[in-house]
């Protein structure tokens, strides 16, 4: 395992949270706390801003824990493969907002928008 | 051979490579023997057929690149025949690289070198296909072949995929049988995810040690989770000590069910003020309700209802009075009467809400407006999906002081999350959201989400793209439509008033005015007959209740029948279900009118007294000295009027005469034709030509007919 993996959520019940881009899902305070490992620059843990809200989300379907997201079909599958290990949610249900998705560009970040029904 | 993952791409290719050929030199070694020697061009031919028994299927495009290749090959090689066993590794390294890109190729060398060049071994064998390869013009051809072989293998490769997320990408990471295999274990229930992270944080622990590569817990599927491994004895492995999953119950996923266990759609329902829902849980489940709030961050929502309160049992609690502990029934859904509340002693608080500015009355610590009861609920305890509400519901939940405005609003967000209406082409549609407001048009064109349309109004570009959530379905009076979906499914009729999305129809079937929803209706030239028939019975039977009572059924409605009572002093029809009817009566009685005319089907009689009195028309049912007569005129009861036989006389001859000419002749009217009429109706009706009156007319009739104007010998 190379890469340090991402914080595992702490509790299972309302707090729990969906970095929109990632799919990463912690706590919203662990968010808060240390922000998103595979986005950076949302700085979620940055001071008084309140990215986390925005970032993240609460609606989301499933959990997949990644151990190792190089030798795993099922990250490859999700697309999560490039992402350190950790616990990550199938789908989201909301996109990111109009703003985050231009900061995304601008980092040259991939981001792709939930399928939706 | 599975291909490893993430290695260098050289050594597998090499060790492939070398595998091959060991397999492939065996097998040649014996063809080439028995080819023979022949050398030079001459065997050429031998070797084309020696290659083509070897190598086969697939070689045959490449035959012709290899035949040049051969003959240069053939004859640089004699020159470089002697090897230096150095040089044979070295060779290989490189040759490996072309062998993969020109496989065939590299076989056909080999074949085609031991059929020229006979007398070596093995090694000299090899060191000579190899030789023939490595020409010094080649070397460049090497690199790049190395290349595009990189380039090739690149992209398969694990470690190495593009970010790119197009569909067709989506297909290539299909799993195949080098991917780890997804096993499924019980897990105990509730704790799926809380086992995922559990099962992330000892593999942080251990590391490597435990081989399962990632765990699944799916929201949808309680009780298992799924995990990724090469082994099911990883699986056990890394199971065991977890208490909350049984390592008894692993159970293999098939490849192609694999992608089902991960394509979970995210259905984003949208939940904004004054969407309808419905409630999942509690006393008012089922109910319909209107969302007034909503708190994502909590995951709330506060939503409005039409309470069901049994005020007295909130008093008695309020009062600290004992109260039954479970209520064996719910309350009727009513208004909240805060009178009513007062009267009873319970207290009322009037309190205002900082946040929206409303007073909202609080009664045993359940707030209320305008007689709706406001609730906050989790969001898990509401349905959005695809909401059908009867017009009923909708109708009480006008609050009293509500306008009309308040309704329309209330239906469109119904429409917003409605599923799809169907538009057809040609449908007269009207905007009712956005900018476009009212604006009508005609559908050209339907696609997914957008419909095109081509508006009405000049000015306007030839068609416009409008999302088919904004656009409702618009009918004009005079059109005549047809009900499709909805309570009233199957009506058909034509529209007096359109109200927006509601219309009001009047109904061919039962002559009265329904309303439905826009969105159920298509235009249509279909006249329904309506339902005539359910189950056995038939409209206009006669059928005989559980009740021991009788009656004419005058209509047939979708679930029960209306039925006019045998009772004939009071017209009475009533609404009788299936099962309440226990069988058709098809006795035949025969009456007697007030004049002692006997009194059969389909005779004419006119009403002589009550309340019908100077009606007249067929008789179509007797029953037990109760005659019922069908009126067209009548407008109650469709017509049907039930009298008591002497009541009334009979009018005419019976009713297959045709005749109605009201001549007094009873029955044998029908047998009694005077010959000199010209053809009388009466003969078509019975299916006979017409015949000349003094003819044959009187057939088989009693023969009475046949007699007169003949002469008669009296005996």
């Amino acid at each position: 395992m190379g890469t340090a993996p991402a914080q595992i959520p702490t509790s299972f019940g309302h707090e729990l949270r969906a970095c929109l881009r990632c799919r990463l899902v912690k706590t919203y305070d662990q968010f808060r706390e240390s922000g998103c490992e595979n986005c950076p620059f949302f700085k979620m843990d940055d001071g008084d801003n309140e990215r986390v809200v925005d970032c993240t989300t609460p609606n989301f379907n499933g959990m997949i824990s990644v151990m190792d997201p190089a030798r795993n079909w099922a990250a490859r599958w999700l697309r999560v493969g490039r992402f350190v290990p950790g616990c990550y949610t199938l789908a989201v249900s909301e996109a990111l907002p109009e703003d985050l998705q231009a900061l995304c560009e601008e980092v040259h970040v991939q981001y792709v928008a939930p399928k939706r029904v | 051979m599975s291909r490893g993952r993430g290695e260098e791409d050289d050594d597998i290719e090499d060790e492939e490579y070398e595998d091959e050929d060991q397999f492939l030199d065996d097998e040649d070694y014996d063809k080439d023997e028995d080819v023979g020697r022949g050398r030079g061009t001459s065997s050429k031919k031998r070797r084309r057929s020696v290659f083509i028994d070897d190598v086969a299927e697939e070689d045959d495009e490449d035959d012709e690149e290899d035949d040049d290749e051969l003959y240069g090959g053939c004859g640089k090689k004699n020159s470089k025949a002697p090897r230096v066993a150095s040089q044979f590794f070295d060779l290989e390294a490189q040759v490996d690289s072309d062998e993969e890109e020109e496989e065939d190729e590299g076989e056909d060398d080999f074949i085609v070198e031991t059929g020229a060049d006979l007398p070596e071994e093995d090694a000299g064998r090899r060191m000579h296909r190899h030789s023939l390869l490595v020409r010094e013009d080649e070397q460049e051809d090497i690199e790049a072949l190395e290349r595009s072989i990189h380039a090739r293998y690149a992209r398969s490769s694990h470690t190495e995929y593009d970010e790119e997320t197009t569909d067709v990408e989506q297909q290539a990471l299909l799993p195949s049988v080098r991917d780890p295999k997804l096993w499924m274990v019980k897990c105990a229930s509730g704790r799926e995810r809380e086992t995922a992270a559990c099962l992330m944080q000892k593999y942080i622990d251990k590391g490597s040690e435990l081989q399962i590569r990632s765990v699944i817990a799916l929201d949808h599927l309680k009780n298992y989770i799924y995990v990724e491994a090469d082994k099911e004895a990883h699986v056990r492995e890394a199971v065991k000590g977890l208490c909350t999953l049984f390592a008894a119950k692993i159970m293999l996923v098939p490849i192609r069910e694999m992608t089902d266990v991960l394509s979970a759609e995210s259905k984003a329902v949208h939940l904004s003020r004054d969407t309808w829902v419905r409630m999942k849980v509690g006393t008012y489940k089922g109910d319909l309700a209107q969302v007034v709030d909503v708190d994502n961050v909590r995951q709330r929502v506060t939503v409005k209802l039409i309470p069901r309160i049994d005020l007295q049992a909130l008093a008695n609690k309020l009062e600290g009075r004992e109260v039954a502990k479970k209520k064996a029934f719910v309350p009727p859904p009513r208004f909240m009467n805060v009178d009513e509340a007062r009267a009873l002693h319970i207290r009322v608080e009037r309190k205002r809400n900082s946040i929206t500015g409303d007073y909202f009355e609080n009664i045993g610590g359940m707030l209320f407006k305008d007689g709706f009861l406001y609730k906050t609920v989790s969001m898990k305890s509401i349905s959005a999906q695809d909401i059908k509400t009867t017009f009923d519901e909708l109708e009480k939940f006008r609050s009293p002081s509500n306008n009309g405005e308040g309704e329309i609003v209330g239906l469109s967000t119904l429409f917003a999350n409605r599923k799809k209406t169907h538009f057809m082409k040609g449908d007269a549609v009207i905007v009712v959201k956005g900018d476009l407001k009212n604006l009508k048009g005609w559908v050209e064109k339907v696609e997914e989400e957008n419909v095109h349309i081509r508006p009405e109004m000049k000015g306007l570009p030839k068609t416009l793209a409008v999302n088919d959530k904004e656009l409702c379905k618009s009918f004009e009076p005079g059109n005549h439509v047809k009900v499709v979906s909805g309570t009233k499914e199957g009506a058909t009729g034509m529209v007096v008033k359109v109200e927006q999305h509601v219309l009001i129809i009047l109904s061919e079937t039962t002559k009265e005015h329904i309303r439905v929803f826009a969105d159920d209706v298509v235009e249509s030239s279909e006249v329904a007959t309506g339902v005539t028939k359910i189950g056995d019975y038939e409209l206009h039977d006669l059928v005989l209740l559980d009740n021991n009572s009788f009656g004419v059924i005058i209509r047939v409605e979708s679930e029960a029948f209306q039925v006019l009572q045998g009772v004939p002093e009071r017209p009475e029809a009533s609404l009788v279900k299936l099962r309440e009817i226990k069988c058709k009566l098809h006795k035949k009685f025969n009456l007697q009118d007030r004049y002692r005319n006997p009194v059969s089907l389909k005779d004419v009689v006119r009403i002589l007294e009550g309340p019908c009195k100077g009606k007249q028309g067929p008789v179509e049912h007797i029953y037990k000295g109760v005659v019922f007569v069908y009126d067209r005129h009548h407008l109650e009861n469709a017509g049907f009027i039930c009298v008591k036989a002497d009541s009334c006389c009979i009018v005419g001859g019976s009713r297959s005469n045709g005749n109605r000419n009201g001549d007094s002749f009873s029955r044998f009217s029908s047998f009694k034709t005077p010959p000199r009429v010209p053809p009388s109706p009466r003969r078509f009706a019975r299916g006979d030509p017409p015949f000349d009156s003094g003819g044959r007319h009187g057939g088989g009739r009693g023969g009475h007919d046949a007699l007169i104007g003949t002469t008669v010998k009296i005996r």
